[in-house]
């Protein structure tokens, strides 16, 4: 008889959803789906201005490194929602991987187990996802690019780069899995959260005034030289910067909102949300931070297509700048959508997390519609937050660009100003979506 | 006589093919404490949800004698049940179940709050509930910074700062060692009956319910000695005071019961302490 790994053979004794738990599987799956979905759309679109022929005008490469960043500032909220997604399929099993603790098997053994079936739950997904990716590629090829439709010959990627993505994808369930099951202990007893220490030092408020002084001198500098060149050169340091300014002060800023929100909460739907952010400023700010990047450059970028916009004299200049502020659209778009789906994976995890804490608050007598309004509360009060933060950042980052902007191309920032306040609205859609898992909790605790 | 503030009768409850209560008659008098004890599944957590409104019986009634008149538990909605239970219900579960990201005194608090008192008159209450339970200096600390016993005396405060007529306990000591445990049921008995409210508790500990005014047994869901349900005299070192006011003029006899709790021996605020 050949000799099967321990987890292998546990995984085959617990891969039997039992009644209920199909949400739970389904909730992971339909989020990695998205992400494989997403991420080949983008790919498949990114890869048009690489398979392209070169234009005569030799803008090729740019469309290549504006291509490339829209792709990299999509990693973050990528893998923000990757990991959500695999901590909820960890999460989901913790009574019985902590009654195979209790049966004696090792924590090495049964973290394995939780690895193994969040990369499964992944590559599930990930399939899915493809399917999706082909059902979304007939509108992606209407988008107009370089003056004329994308195509659907151009945007469908070779099988090795769609299986890349799916293997991708698993891998990253894997390592996140991984990386979640160090922030919680594994007992007979039970899964429970460690204590984390809160976050938050003063010192990344001293370090970020710094930065921001320090771009606005540069760009104060930089900002005599008129060419478009000088401009697209200030501007990617001046986002580089100013990225690394919002992770600094990201959770300082969060810690400090929720902190005057907690003095002022009077009722207990404030009291609960404020104290939730406060318990970790840190994650509050990692489930958000995509949304950081986003509306960041979508006010950078948006600032500097409406000078462009004004400027441009020739006729390839004006497809250009359609062609970035499409490209921002998509990017800013697809950002919130990966927030709000993570948004919403999170806190189906955290409500089952605490699913005896809830029903101990039901028996209480809280209303559901105030649990519910405490856990919506805590995620939106931060996207606000950091939306709206960030937005004002990038303003002030190229300042005297966005006042420019506001005058002589006000409709470009209203655009710009239209997506963030839509994006905002989909992280809501996304916990809305949640809040049958609650209802689904309490009247579990009204069985037993 | 007495009119018992809770009254069941012929309370019937089933899960499936298995049946947790059969038949269950039985009357609790105001200001009693009642141990339900049985082995487990003998149906005891159900007859406690039952007669807390938490779940509603296949068959039966359960009457509440409220402040404003007799209710019919078990026909109430489930957003009327819950009006019942945050306005003249309190409960204290084996682990705490309090909410970890707050404070203690917030927690308490949280139960005023639920019930429309705003947070500023809600948290001076709460912190002298606290410091009648032997916590005072506490206030401020999170649940995980608190020992068992102090988080269970912070689920005391949390059920009684309301005023509740009734307090469900299931549980309550569950989790503790037996010296913890007995300052606990100090606490408990000392906030309930003892200031003339109602205590049903759901046990295994025999010393638990020892302490208690009354003990049922339920056994295979039925009630095996329902006893006399009129309040016999305690024997237990429950301070005796009067029944608190309702709970509208919450502040001043909260006061009062802080003093007398500092002052009685036999109530040893301190006495849980780590």
């Amino acid at each position: 008889m050949t000799r099967i790994p321990v987890p292998l053979r546990l995984l085959r004794l617990l891969w039997r959803p039992g009644a209920g738990s199909t949400a739970l599987v389904a909730l992971p799956v339909a989020a990695f789906a998205l992400v494989t979905a997403l991420v080949l759309v983008v790919l498949a679109g990114a890869m048009t201005f690489y398979t392209a022929p070169p234009a005569e005008d030799g803008s090729t490469g740019l469309y290549q490194v504006l291509a490339s960043l829209a792709l990299a500032l999509m990693l973050v909220p990528l893998a923000t929602l990757g990991s959500s997604a695999a901590r909820l399929s960890a999460r989901r099993r913790d009574e019985r991987l902590s009654t195979l603790r209790l049966l004696g098997a090792t924590p090495g053994q049964v973290g394995a187990l939780a690895v193994l079936e969040s990369t499964l739950l992944a590559a599930a997904g990930a399939v899915a996802g493809v399917v999706l990716y082909a059902a979304a590629v007939p509108a992606v090829a209407l988008l107009h690019f370089r003056g004329a439709v994308l195509g659907l010959d151009a945007l469908w990627l070779s099988p090795l780069a769609v299986f890349a993505t799916v293997a991708g994808v698993a891998l990253l369930a894997a390592a996140s899995a991984a990386a979640g099951l160090r922030r919680v202990v594994l007992t007979p007893l039970g899964v429970r959260t460690r204590q984390q220490p809160a976050g938050a030092h003063w010192l990344r408020l001293a370090l970020g005034t710094a930065a921001v002084l320090g771009i606005v001198l540069a760009l104060s500098l930089l900002g005599s030289l008129g060419s478009f060149l000088a401009i697209a050169a200030v501007a990617a340091g001046a986002f580089a910067a100013g990225l690394a300014v919002l992770n600094l002060l990201g959770p300082f800023a969060l810690k400090a909102v929720a902190g005057r929100n907690l003095r002022r909460a009077a009722t207990p739907e404030r009291l609960l949300a404020a104290r939730t952010v406060l318990e970790s400023p840190k994650e509050a700010w990692r489930q958000v931070s995509g949304l950081a990047m986003a509306s960041f450059v979508a006010v950078v970028a948006g600032t500097g297509l409406a000078l462009m916009d004004s400027a441009a004299s020739s006729g390839t200049d004006d497809v250009l700048v359609a062609d970035i502020r499409t490209g921002v659209v998509i990017t800013v778009v697809a950002s919130f959508l990966m927030v709000a789906c993570s948004a919403g994976v999170n806190q189906a995890a955290a409500v089952l997390d605490r699913a005896g804490l809830y029903t101990s608050l039901d028996r209480l007598g809280m209303p559901v519609a105030a649990m519910d309004a405490a856990r919506r509360r805590a995620v939106m009060s931060p996207v606000r937050t950091v939306s709206i933060g960030s937005a004002v950042v990038g303003a002030v980052v190229v300042f005297p660009l966005t006042g420019i902007a506001l005058v002589v191309s006000p409709l470009s920032l209203a655009t710009i100003a239209a997506v963030l306040a839509g994006g905002i609205g989909l992280v809501w859609t996304g916990l809305r979506a949640t809040t049958p898992v609650l209802v689904r909790v309490l009247a579990a605790g009204h069985r037993s | 006589m007495t009119i018992p503030i809770l009254r069941a009768r012929n309370l019937s409850k089933s899960y499936g093919p298995s049946t947790a209560l059969a038949g269950v008659d039985l009357d609790i008098a105001p200001g009693d404490s009642v141990a339900i004890m049985g082995a487990s599944g003998s149906g005891k957590t159900t007859l406690l949800h039952i007669l807390a409104g938490i779940i509603r019986p296949d068959a039966g009634t359960v009457t509440y004698a409220g402040p404003s008149g007799p209710v019919e538990v078990g026909s109430l909605g489930e957003g009327a049940r819950s009006r019942l239970r945050r306005g003249e219900f309190g409960f204290v579960f084996q682990a705490g179940l309090l909410v970890p990201e707050l404070t203690a005194v917030e927690n308490v608090a949280l139960a005023l709050m639920i019930k429309g008192t705003p947070r500023k008159a809600a948290e001076p209450v709460a912190a002298q509930w606290l410091a009648a339970l032997g916590l005072a200096g506490m206030e401020h600390r999170r649940i995980g910074e608190l020992s068992g016993g102090q988080a269970q005396r912070v689920a005391i405060a949390r059920a009684q700062v309301g005023g509740a007529s009734v307090v469900f306990a299931d549980e309550p000591t569950g989790a503790l060692d037996s010296q913890t445990s007995a300052e606990v049921m100090t606490a408990l008995l000392g906030a309930t009956s003892g200031r003339g409210r109602t205590l049903v508790l759901v046990t295994h500990d025999e010393s638990v319910a020892a302490r208690c005014g009354r003990t049922i047994h339920l056994h295979d869901g039925a009630l095996l000695n329902a006893g006399s349900w009129e309040p016999r005299t305690l024997t237990t070192s429950v301070p005796a005071v009067p029944a608190a006011p309702p709970p509208a003029a919450a502040q001043q006899p909260e006061q009062r019961f802080v003093q007398r709790a500092v002052l009685q021996p036999a109530w040893d605020p301190m006495g849980g302490a780590r």
